[in-house]
């Protein structure tokens, strides 16, 4: 897997001299995508971009992926290289959140400004179509009986597969530590293990199981968002009586260090491009959900994030504090 | 009879003329980008992904069909000629491909391996269309046990092919182990061997142990005895083609290629690095010029490339049948498809099977257009190697560089293609097979993540291996490889004794 | 038997120095797995494979010990220092440039001259413009066909104003 990435370093030259006419300076941006292209961040950065581009709400766009360890590598780049830049973003989400306390790593989102969260994808819980296991409460109580003899397939480790399964443990009233996740490397081999019936559960993005729930080959069991998916028959967790709730939602931030003034053109910005017929266009085709927060609630949201996922990936061991 | 009225009506779809221009210009481009080292199919396709986007579905896919074989092609083009894999699935076509161009063999190296990666291609498609539904049966039902076994099995028949001294093929073999180890464990999300360096947390790159120590090591060890004892490199001896013996002793080499590429590139953890090694192994084995292997044997490029391309064709069998993408490719290739509101999966073929005969049927096309390219071609990248030696060598660093810069501009990145170079070199020196280290960076990951998965599953039960038949299986052919020469001596000593 | 062996021969320096490395890079990653804290709760551990990799490494470094003071190893042919020095200049220039933003195509361009000069060229200036004119060539191919960009240096940003 050779994937593409782009130093920011140099260019360093190069925003300076944008900066210096402030005037222009937000009409030529650069998105950085802490990820490999044709991921979800790489494509909620590049969906940004052609909006601000065909609405010309920016002269340009350039999206720069920087891949590696959950993000990190890049919200260190964009950390140490954009400081005071305001014309320079970063998509991120979730699973950064989750990267930064298991990778150890150097920085973290309190060092950037961040601006709004834009999607969020709600999880969903499956079980094979031939597993005994026929509603929620079934794999609860399952769990409660025994957390070691279910065994979760998902994404990688101290990711939002990962907290959900946590989650649900412990709301099922068993010991997240305890939880038998087996984490895999892509979505593909988690799936098949799942269709293969090797594991109990499986925890994934509503939609990369969507076909295989649809044609009767998964069971899907619950959502985890606050409410249903429209046009989509699975209840979720809260109506089910257990109060898990985990999105995977993605962000946007600004650079450290810029002005209240900046952060609010670049906010104005996105909000445009939120409201825009286009950006609504691009949720419907890639399925993703509306999940527009800006401003001090979003604030407030990134930090209760950050102080839950710690807490999730304490207790299950992934993280010593 | 369903399935070839199907396909029947694919090919009418995929023969209109606008799409064939579609496959055309992919296999193309395919072929253009593949063709640069470090730059794999993955890559090129998802370069590419926005070149279709303004065209209808049917036609876009068609088109990322024929860039996917195209990436194929392209990257044993480099691992042949310069030595310089692409691709991990490569690494395998350069141990004998090279050898072969440096003798003046490139040209039946080259046309082996296109003509190979047709035929295989061919059947793999053609497995592709009738097997699927069957195949994918078997693929789903394989357990982390059945892949630990499978490693296994590759493990145990590529070290018996690890050269002259066990000693020093080892070594090479737990130093690529070694290197697997870096990076973040999957499993538990923990830092190993990343000493602090965030660049190390993802691993050390296949490609770029493998270009540094097949390219870099062997400019390095070229120029250390260009002085004394220059190499020679011929670009053509004999003739440019194949000869009868060439095909003869390539064809059932393609057939074994594609027979064992096609079944594990379906599976959904069986990529295409094993089939590859197990065919260069069995090639090894089965061939009647044991003796030329490692001095550039035709088989040992014919049997890879076939398989390489056939577990290609694998990979699309979860990816249409189940939307499983199994590969970096066919997650790319499954962005694609959702791009267009499709969701590859158990309905597509009811939903949709225009679209999908389409795009079988353009397999074949795409398949048969390459080799209408490639062929040609083959006589102008042998002429690459006419160029002088201080030139070829500076042009091949200069493009093992941007291998891998383009994939990763990191100091750290090009620091150990640097330190890989090196090692390269002493290895040559030393006399240490390099083949097996890059083997073992690319099995011992995958064996350990797929052996630990099934100790997690069946809470430390290590029976699982056994009570599997499929395990079980692949395990007792792995005994049997181990054990086979050890048999074969005490029988033809037998045989010896009543002559 | 083993002890006329010993005596005939001296240890082989080289396999002794390989023995050496190898243990020291089994020690090495048995420290790394020893500083590991997270566990699993079920079945092998993070720590088990390099360990096992440990172990391997340290058997086959006692292997070389006694290759040393049995058949040795092959004697490598004489090396020309001075032109892997040549090359090994050329891959620092081009770390450097990576690193502190000298771009690809001075990059590319230093890498061919010393390379050519490492295999006896002394034409330096036909070997600069034909490096320089491969990685300017590499270069608007990845930016104007793939919209990817190398590293970009001052002679990059030079090409992009004039355009």
């Amino acid at each position: 897997m050779s994937y593409f990435t782009k130093t920011i370093r140099g260019v360093a030259v190069a925003a300076l001299t944008l900066v210096a006419s402030t005037t222009f300076a937000q009409e030529e941006l650069k998105i950085i995508a802490p990820a490999g292209p044709g991921g979800g961040w790489d494509s909620a950065a590049r969906s940004i971009q052609q909006v601000l581009t065909q609405n010309g709400l920016a002269k340009s766009v350039q999206v720069v992926n920087v891949p590696g360890a959950g993000g990190t590598i890049g919200l260190a780049q964009f950390v140490n290289t954009a400081k005071g830049d305001p014309s320079q973003l970063l998509v991120n989400g979730i699973t950064m959140v989750g990267a930064i306390l298991s990778n150890k790593a150097p920085v973290n989102l309190d060092q950037v400004t961040p601006i709004a969260r834009l999607t969020g994808d709600p999880l969903v819980i499956v079980v094979p179509a031939n597993s005994p296991i026929k509603a929620i409460e079934e794999l609860a109580a399952a769990v409660k009986a025994d957390p070691a003899k279910v065994t979760w397939a998902g994404g990688s480790a101290g990711g939002a597969d990962h907290i959900l399964a946590a989650l649900f443990t412990k709301a099922a009233g068993s010991d997240p530590a305890k939880v038998n996740y087996v984490a895999f490397s892509g979505g593909g081999e988690a799936l098949a293990a799942m269709l293969g019936g090797k594991v109990t559960a499986g925890v994934s993005g509503y939609g990369e199981f969507e076909s295989q729930i649809k044609a009767g080959k998964l069971r899907a069991l619950a959502l985890s968002a606050g409410k249903r998916l429209a046009g989509v028959d699975v209840p979720t967790l809260k109506e089910q009586g257990m109060n898990v709730e985990v999105v995977n939602w993605r962000a946007i931030m600004g650079a450290p260090d810029i002005t209240d003034e900046e952060r609010k053109a670049l906010t104005d910005k996105i909000e445009k491009v939120v409201q825009s017929k286009e950006w609504a266009e691009i949720l419907k085709q890639k399925g993703w959900d509306d999940y527009y927060l800006a401003g001090e609630p979003f604030q407030a949201f990134l930090k209760e994030e950050q102080e839950r996922v710690g807490e999730v990936l304490r207790s299950v061991g992934l993280v010593k504090s | 009879m369903d399935a070839f009225f199907a396909l029947g009506q694919g090919f009418l779809v995929a023969l209109e003329p606008t799409k064939l221009l579609f496959a055309g210009i992919g296999v193309l481009l395919g072929t253009a980008v593949g063709v640069l080292p470090g730059i794999g199919p993955a890559l090129t396709v998802a370069l590419l992904l926005p070149v279709t986007f303004k065209l209808d579905p049917t036609g876009s896919i068609i088109m990322f069909a024929g860039i996917y074989y195209g990436g194929m092609y392209g990257g044993s083009t480099t691992a042949i000629l310069i030595n310089a894999p692409g691709e991990s699935a490569s690494v395998a076509t350069a141990i004998e491909g090279n050898k072969m161009a440096k003798a003046g063999r490139g040209g039946p190296a080259l046309a082996t391996s296109a003509i190979g990666s047709f035929v295989a291609g061919t059947f793999a498609t053609i497995g592709l269309a009738f097997f699927a539904p069957l195949l994918v049966q078997l693929a789903v039902s394989f357990g982390p046990w059945d892949y630990f076994a499978l490693m296994v099995l590759a493990f145990v028949t590529v070290s018996a092919t690890f050269g002259e001294s066990p000693l020093r093929g080892l070594t090479s073999l737990a130093i690529g182990l070694m290197l697997g180890l870096v990076g973040i464990d999957i499993l538990t999300g923990q830092a190993r061997m990343a000493f602090g360096v965030p660049e190390l947390l993802d691993g050390v790159e296949v490609t770029t142990l493998a270009v540094g120590l097949f390219a870099v090591g062997e400019a390095l060890y070229v120029a250390s005895r260009f002085k004394g004892n220059p190499e020679e490199i011929v670009p053509i001896k004999g003739s440019l083609w194949m000869s009868r013996e060439d095909w003869r002793r390539s064809w059932r080499p393609w057939l074994r290629g594609a027979a064992l590429g096609f079944p594990i590139g379906a599976l959904p953890a069986g990529g295409a690095e094993v089939p590859t090694f197990l065919s260069y192994v069995t090639e090894k084995k089965l061939s009647k010029h044991p003796d030329e292997f490692g001095h550039g044997a035709i088989e040992g490029v014919a049997g890879p490339e076939a398989a390489n391309n056939a577990s290609a064709a694998g990979t699309l069998v979860p990816l249409l049948t189940l939307g499983l993408p199994t590969s970096a490719t066919a997650a790319i290739m499954l962005a694609g498809f959702q791009q267009y509101g499709l969701n590859p999966g158990p309905l597509l073929f009811t939903e949709n099977p225009a679209l999908v005969w389409g795009v079988v049927a353009s397999l074949f096309i795409a398949n048969a257009m390459l080799l209408v390219l490639n062929l040609p071609l083959v006589g102008l990248w042998v002429r690459l190697l006419a160029i002088p030696q201080p030139w070829l060598y500076a042009g091949i660093l200069v493009f093992a560089a941007m291998g891998t810069v383009a994939a990763n501009p990191s100091v750290v990145e090009v620091g150990m293609l640097f330190v890989f170079g090196f090692l390269g070199l002493l290895m040559r020196r030393w006399d240490y097979p390099v083949a097996p280290m890059v083997v073992g960076l690319i099995l011992g990951p995958m064996a350990e993540a797929q052996i630990r998965r099934s100790m997690q599953i069946t809470l430390g039960d290590p029976l699982v291996f056994f009570e599997n038949p499929g395990s079980a299986t692949l395990l007792m052919l792995a005994a049997i490889a181990l054990l086979a020469p050890f048999a074969m001596k005490g029988l033809s000593r037998f045989r010896a004794a009543e002559d | 038997m083993m002890m006329s062996l010993l005596a005939r021969r001296r240890a082989d320096k080289r396999a002794l120095v390989m023995g050496l490395a190898l243990i020291v890079l089994a020690i090495v990653v048995e420290r790394d797995a020893a500083a590991q804290t997270v566990a699993s709760t079920y079945g092998i551990g993070p720590t088990a494979m390099p360990i096992a990799v440990a172990g391997f490494l340290a058997v086959l470094g006692v292997g070389h010990f006694v290759a040393a003071f049995r058949d040795g190893m092959p004697v490598p042919e004489h090396a020309d220092g001075i032109a892997i020095a040549w090359i090994a200049l050329g891959l620092i220039a081009l770390l450097l440039c990576i690193a502190f933003g000298g771009g690809f195509v001075l990059a590319t361009t230093l890498l061919f001259v010393v390379t050519a000069r490492a295999f006896g060229r002394r034409v330096l200036l036909a070997d600069a413009a034909i490096g320089f004119g491969l990685g300017v060539s590499i270069h608007l191919l990845f930016s104007k066909l793939l919209t990817l960009s190398l590293p970009a240096g001052p002679l990059e940003r030079l090409f992009y104003r004039s355009s």
